[in-house]
């Protein structure tokens, strides 16, 4: 609960509706998609303009509280969820598109448009933008900025960063600051592409402008059914290889073939199938077909045992039916579910999949796994039920040993959730002392006093301040870390 | 005032080729001690840019004495930079084709590079200024794109991650080298672009691309409104073109006041039917067509464009603004005896021109001028390359770039001493 001094002032700035500080309604801003992460905010305010959120900025911060921005809740590394009783600063008002200008492929819009929203807009000039998350109808670009958020079809398009050219941001301070705009020609430092991915650490971005491609004018489909998933693995290097650029490349694995086929979002995959690949081309119709026919032949010579494609667009919504809707029919097979997000170097990917499989099967667990092939983006997903405490054990050291073996292959720990609470102690495993004092320091030339989103991001461990503060025998100043969640 | 001195072009104390990373950080910590400032360079191709107004026929030369230290070049005070040069650090660490990815020290020449790559079929379609010849790292330092970012997206897009030596020693290891990574903040984006003033890039590793199997280049001539109307209508076409520029003078080749380009990259198939959309909606038959190697030849030799020049201009603005952009660099090419060259899917507009008899002062008063009237319509005029003595007139990039005190504390963060090229950004 805040202050009642602050409750009065962030009425007087956003409005009775603005601002929500009853127990019950604070529930569903607690966490964000990745559940296990659980924080009562102190109050959630929902701002208008970007004077509100300044106001309400400077009005939470004379209260020394800290502040955590967010979009609509849909990411997947606990980024949004608020420690320390901060107040929340929700972007859900602030859903207009300000201008699409046809004429230079951009739009300026508010922080809580829905990514899918955008599309949509545009699509009455023959454009798009083209990052498309998996949550896309309900996640905003907001959102998308805080995580340069990715998607299935940014194997040929490129992530979130590729498209913001301009940025409005309010900073910890209360300051609004111009970044870049009117195209991608600012001179000076790269603040745009330094704000991309701050996961809400350096700011909140009220206004933001983006670039839009036109909408391709053809697409071409394909699913490859393989009875190995390494087979499946082995086509994607080869189809890339070969010199082919599919728009998207995505593979699901038996497991989760399965729980999609039990589930209501059947989509006639075969079940006795250990992967299937859903390639995409898209461009002008010129061309297309003679694309898929070599990436289908790649398919075939390295294993596939079925090639289908797809003659007209119901038929492609149906073969991307059982990759979109992965998720949720794992939600149906156990109570619990760890996403993991590491990328590996493509090439990599078939040792990769035999070694995770190997992992699961060392640990007595379910890994299914959904995933970005063409750009090495895994997500493995460990199925468990948290009240069992000896699985919740072994979740944990089979999750930090797949991650292990994708940093040990030349990979990350995260190829778009971002690191958020989730994997803030990962970060160790790619980043050296210097590299993390640095991300320190640049964190405080936005943010000196931390009040944006604290505890996210950097393990407080590799703190050179909170270091400092102990080697001189003082007490750190800075809190304990929140306390450690069941890990999922 | 033509009459002042012009300001001397400074002269190196020394060149040094360090081989490691290690001993950039030997270099860089001894200038520190010693308040000496360093300017980061590759093979020297830009050294007149940033604002150093170093004599670009001061270069270093491969072979000779490669340790920290280096030899002396030239003698001078401790006033003069020192250039520490990366040229020595030119290993392919890493390449797997089917990964599209590499890894390379910075100071790896960017032919040499596209020789690495060739067999493969594969490609880094960096086109900006002088990555016909310069090195890697500059090309990621200097962070300026070319017409092709278009399709490929711009440098900085295409860079996954860095080994940077900072102004105040410390070697960091940022990014990864797989082509999709999230993990802590975007300090490759940072570095991408900053020129040198916040670290010495010492490796690289960058997204790579298939090499297209059709490259076909239509030159459509005409004059120079018409020019600007029919690349602007190419732009806006649902033909998606692989880039679109309008070039002024006899350089477009076809014998008209000026010439479009529009280059199609793509599959066989893709690029035949886009050449026939594009020529119907152009209405006429283009002036020339190159296709395959003449097509290439073709854009890669306008990557050296600004080679040798005197004065090199780079203004920006919405591209649906194009021919005001234009216009406005006319202006200042015509008071260099200069051309311009147009990149209409960005709205880029360079200019280049000769100085050595001009009036500095009047050249200075242009390119402010220039400035303004970019600036009233939201745009930007930076300077590439120019006498030491318009550059200190005009600035470089007119610091539009500051954005409360963001960037002064980023380079207190890297470069407390300001060591390093202390002009930039």
């Amino acid at each position: 609960m805040i202050p009642k001094a602050l409750a009065v002032s962030l009425t007087g700035i956003c409005g009775p509706d603005g601002v929500i500080a009853d127990r019950d309604r604070l529930l569903v801003y607690e966490s964000d998609a990745l559940t296990a992460y659980r924080h009562r905010p102190g109050a959630v305010v929902l701002p208008r303009t970007t004077d509100e959120v300044r106001r309400a900025v400077q009005a939470i911060t004379r209260h020394g509280l800290p502040i955590v921005p967010r979009g609509a809740g849909t990411g997947l590394s606990g980024g949004a969820v608020p420690l320390g009783g901060a107040v929340v600063i929700g972007t859900a008002r602030m859903n207009r598109i300000l201008s699409i200008d046809a004429a230079n492929r951009r739009a300026v819009l508010q922080p809580g448009v829905i990514n899918a929203e955008l599309s949509a807009a545009a699509a009455a000039h023959g454009l798009y933008y083209a990052p498309d998350p998996s949550s896309q109808t309900a996640c905003t670009i907001g959102g998308n900025v805080a995580e340069n958020s990715g998607g299935p079809h940014c194997l040929k398009y490129g992530v979130t960063s590729r498209y913001v050219t301009g940025l409005t941001v309010v900073l910890a301070d209360g300051s609004v600051v111009r970044l870049g705009g009117q195209g991608r020609e600012a001179p000076g430092y790269d603040l745009v592409g330094l704000f991309v991915g701050s996961e809400g650490c350096f700011g909140i971005a009220t206004e933001i402008e983006v670039g839009l491609l036109p909408v391709p004018e053809g697409v071409r489909t394909l699913l490859g059914i393989f009875d190995r998933i390494e087979d499946a693995g082995r086509a994607v290097s080869d189809i890339v290889s070969a010199g082919l650029l599919p728009a998207a490349m995505e593979i699901i694995d038996g497991p989760t073939i399965r729980a999609v086929e039990d589930s209501v979002f059947a989509a006639g995959y075969p079940t006795d199938a250990e992967a299937a690949l859903v390639i995409e081309f898209d461009g002008l119709e010129a061309g297309l077909d003679a694309e898929a026919a070599r990436a289908a032949e790649f398919c075939r010579c390295a294993g596939a045992r079925e090639v289908r494609s797809a003659k007209d667009e119901e038929e492609r919504l149906a073969l991307w039916k059982g990759r979109k809707k992965a998720f949720g029919a794992m939600g149906r097979i156990a109570p619990d579910l760890l996403v993991q997000d590491a990328t590996v170097p493509r090439t990599t990917l078939p040792a990769i999949l035999k070694g995770i499989s190997e992992i699961g099967k060392r640990y007595g667990l379910v890994v299914a796994n959904v995933f970005h092939a063409g750009d090495g983006n895994l997500h493995p997903n460990i199925l468990f039920d948290r009240r069992d405490e000896d699985e919740l054990e072994r979740v944990e050291r089979a999750s930090k040993e797949i991650m292990q073996i994708c940093v040990d292959s030349g990979g990350t720990i995260t190829g778009e959730h971002g690191v958020g609470l989730d994997k803030k102690h990962h970060m160790p495993l790619i980043y050296g002392e210097a590299e993390l004092d640095t991300m320190w320091g640049i964190r405080r030339v936005f943010d000196p006093g931390e009040v944006l989103n604290p505890g996210k991001v950097l393990p407080e461990e590799t703190d050179p301040a909170a270091r400092a503060s102990r080697d001189d025998g003082a007490v750190g100043e800075k809190p304990a870390a929140a306390p450690a969640p069941a890990h999922a | 005032m033509s009459e002042a001195a012009p300001a001397a072009a400074l002269v190196p104390d020394r060149v040094v080729l360090p081989e490691s990373a290690e001993e950039v950080q030997a270099v860089v910590l001894e200038a520190g001690e010693a308040g000496t400032r360093l300017l980061p360079a590759g093979r020297g191709t830009w050294l007149g840019a940033g604002g150093w107004g170093v004599d670009p026929g001061t270069r270093s030369e491969p072979g000779g004495g490669g340790e920290a230290g280096g030899r002396s070049e030239s003698g001078g005070g401790t006033d003069n930079p020192r250039i520490v040069s990366t040229e020595r650090l030119d290993a392919v660490h890493h390449y797997e084709p089917a990964d599209l990815t590499l890894t390379a020290g910075a100071g790896i020449g960017l032919d040499h590079l596209a020789r690495v790559l060739e067999p493969n079929g594969q490609w880094l379609p960096f086109d900006g200024p002088a990555c016909d010849t310069g090195t890697l790292g500059a090309a990621v330092a200097s962070g300026v794109s070319g017409p092709l970012s278009a399709r490929y997206g711009a440098t900085r897009d295409n860079v996954l991650g860095l080994e940077v030596v900072t102004g105040d020693g410390r070697i960091l290891r940022i990014g990864g080298r797989v082509v999709k990574n999230v993990a802590g903040y975007d300090l490759v984006r940072l570095f991408t672009g900053s020129r040198g003033s916040l670290g010495v890039i010492t490796r690289v590793s960058v997204r790579l691309f298939p090499r297209p199997d059709a490259d076909v280049t239509l030159l459509f001539g005409g004059d120079a409104a018409g020019a600007v109307a029919a690349a602007r209508r190419v732009c806006t076409h649902e033909v998606p073109v692989a880039a679109v520029e309008v070039i002024e003078g006899d350089e477009g080749g076809v014998g008209r006041a000026a010439a479009v380009a529009v280059r199609l990259l793509g599959g066989v198939d893709e690029v035949d039917e886009s050449r026939a959309r594009i020529v119907a909606a152009a209405g006429a038959d283009p002036s020339a067509a190159l296709e395959g190697g003449e097509s290439r030849a073709f854009h890669e030799r306008r990557i050296g464009w600004e080679a040798g020049a005197g004065v090199v201009a780079r203004l920006a603005a919405l591209p649906d603004r194009l021919a005001e952009t234009l216009a406005c660099a006319r202006a200042v090419a015509a008071q260099t005896g200069g051309a311009t060259s147009a990149d209409a899917m960005q709205g880029v507009v360079r200019v280049k021109g000769s100085c050595g008899e001009g009036d500095l002062a009047a050249l200075a008063e242009g390119l402010l001028r220039g400035r303004r009237e970019m600036a009233a319509a939201g745009g930007t005029l930076t300077l590439s390359q120019a006498p030491a003595e318009v550059a200190a007139r005009v600035g470089w990039t007119g610091g539009g770039g500051e954005e409360g005190g963001l960037t002064s504390r980023i380079k207190s963060l890297f470069d407390p001493d300001s060591t390093l090229a202390p002009s930039c950004p």
